[in-house]
């Protein structure tokens, strides 16, 4: 890391307080650096060790002034507050986790039996207004987003059926424009007996996929059709259903 | 060091080694001073010498050096009672330690 690597890094680190901080700060730390001089300039990096140390530093004696519990020692600003003692503290806090925990089930016990002596009585007519509540509150909401539900799904449903008839109206035209091309082919026979049976062999060919393919979209729609048929009568029964169960 | 430096005492020591100069002094200076009596690393002053500053003990002026500004720090009137304040404490305070060390109180 450079000296400028350094000062970039600690004006990121410097961008939550206040602008004429961070000018004051960088304004010193640079001046640090030139007096220090180029050939320290490692040196330097070295004794503050990290941007995030300087940072630290500099917040830590914004954050609260009045602070008399600091300490400076060898290793920069210490807070005894912020220390966390892990030997003698462990042993406290897992006594005292034990203690809760103890404290929290005998709650838990006394607060389940309050509740089972008088939930029946409120239970049914709360469920009620409840109910009125969130049709009242949610009315606005939900039935446009219904609507639109099943303007979708009509949508799809309609493109779906198309879709098929789309496929079945194809395979007609092919057949047709087969039937024509055997017919054009025949005509053209005589003239010119090279096209004629160019036009009859294409005619033929057409008619032959047109057929196969209506029948086969015939066939699809047949199986299709019933299928999306039942499917939105299954839709559509299945609330009332529900409801009939319940 | 055995013995931590408290705010406080991390205060008389920056206003003690810039009040040595009347005309004031720069950062990596009262560092590099500061340093000769106590182990203190380099990011701590800055703190010090703006709380300082903020406390109207140091005032701080920019002056040409080298073809750039270099900001210098002079200790206030504020500064100079604050700092007699801390002397005349830390007189007390190391008689008695110094009395209590050499068995001399036994009251």
């Amino acid at each position: 890391m450079n000296r400028i690597e350094f000062m970039t890094e600690l004006a990121a680190l410097l961008q939550d307080i206040p602008e004429y901080e961070r000018v004051d700060a960088m304004k010193y730390y640079n001046d640090y650096f030139d007096d220090a001089g180029e050939e320290n300039e490692q040196e330097v990096i070295a004794e503050l060790e990290s941007p995030q140390k300087v940072a630290v530093n500099i917040k830590a004696d914004l954050g609260d002034r009045v602070t008399e519990s600091g300490e400076y020692t060898e290793t920069g600003y210490q807070d005894a507050r912020f220390d966390d003692r892990k030997m003698p503290a462990g042993r406290e806090n897992e006594e005292q986790k034990c203690e809760n925990e103890y404290h929290y089930q005998d709650n838990g016990t006394s607060y389940e039996q309050k509740k089972e002596s008088s939930s029946p009585r409120t239970s049914k007519t709360l469920k009620i207004i409840l109910i009125i509540a969130i049709l009242v509150i949610a009315a606005p909401i939900i039935i446009p987003i219904a609507i639109g539900i099943a303007a979708a799904v009509l949508g799809i449903l309609a493109a779906v059926f198309c879709v098929f008839i789309a496929i079945v109206v194809v395979c007609v035209a092919i057949a047709v424009i087969g039937i024509v091309l055997v017919c054009s082919g025949i005509m053209s026979m005589i003239p010119e007996i090279a096209v004629g049976l160019a036009l009859l062999g294409t005619g033929l060919i057409l008619t032959v996929i047109g057929i196969i393919g209506t029948v086969a979209g015939v066939r699809l729609c047949m199986i299709v059709f019933p299928g999306i048929v039942r499917g939105i009568v299954w839709i559509c029964r299945w609330p009332f259903h529900r409801k009939a169960v319940a | 060091m055995v013995f931590n430096t408290g705010a406080a005492l991390l205060d008389a020591i920056v206003l003690a080694v810039v009040s040595r100069e009347a005309e004031g002094t720069y950062g990596y200076k009262i560092t590099q001073d500061v340093r000769k009596a106590i182990d203190v690393s380099e990011s701590t002053l800055y703190p010090v010498l703006r709380r300082l500053q903020k406390d109207e003990c140091l005032e701080v002026y920019d002056r040409q050096f080298d073809g750039r500004n270099r900001r210098y720090y002079k200790v206030t009137e504020k500064g100079m009672a604050q700092l007699n304040l801390y002397q005349t404490e830390w007189k007390k305070y190391t008689k008695k330690i110094n009395e209590l060390f050499e068995g001399g109180v036994t009251a």
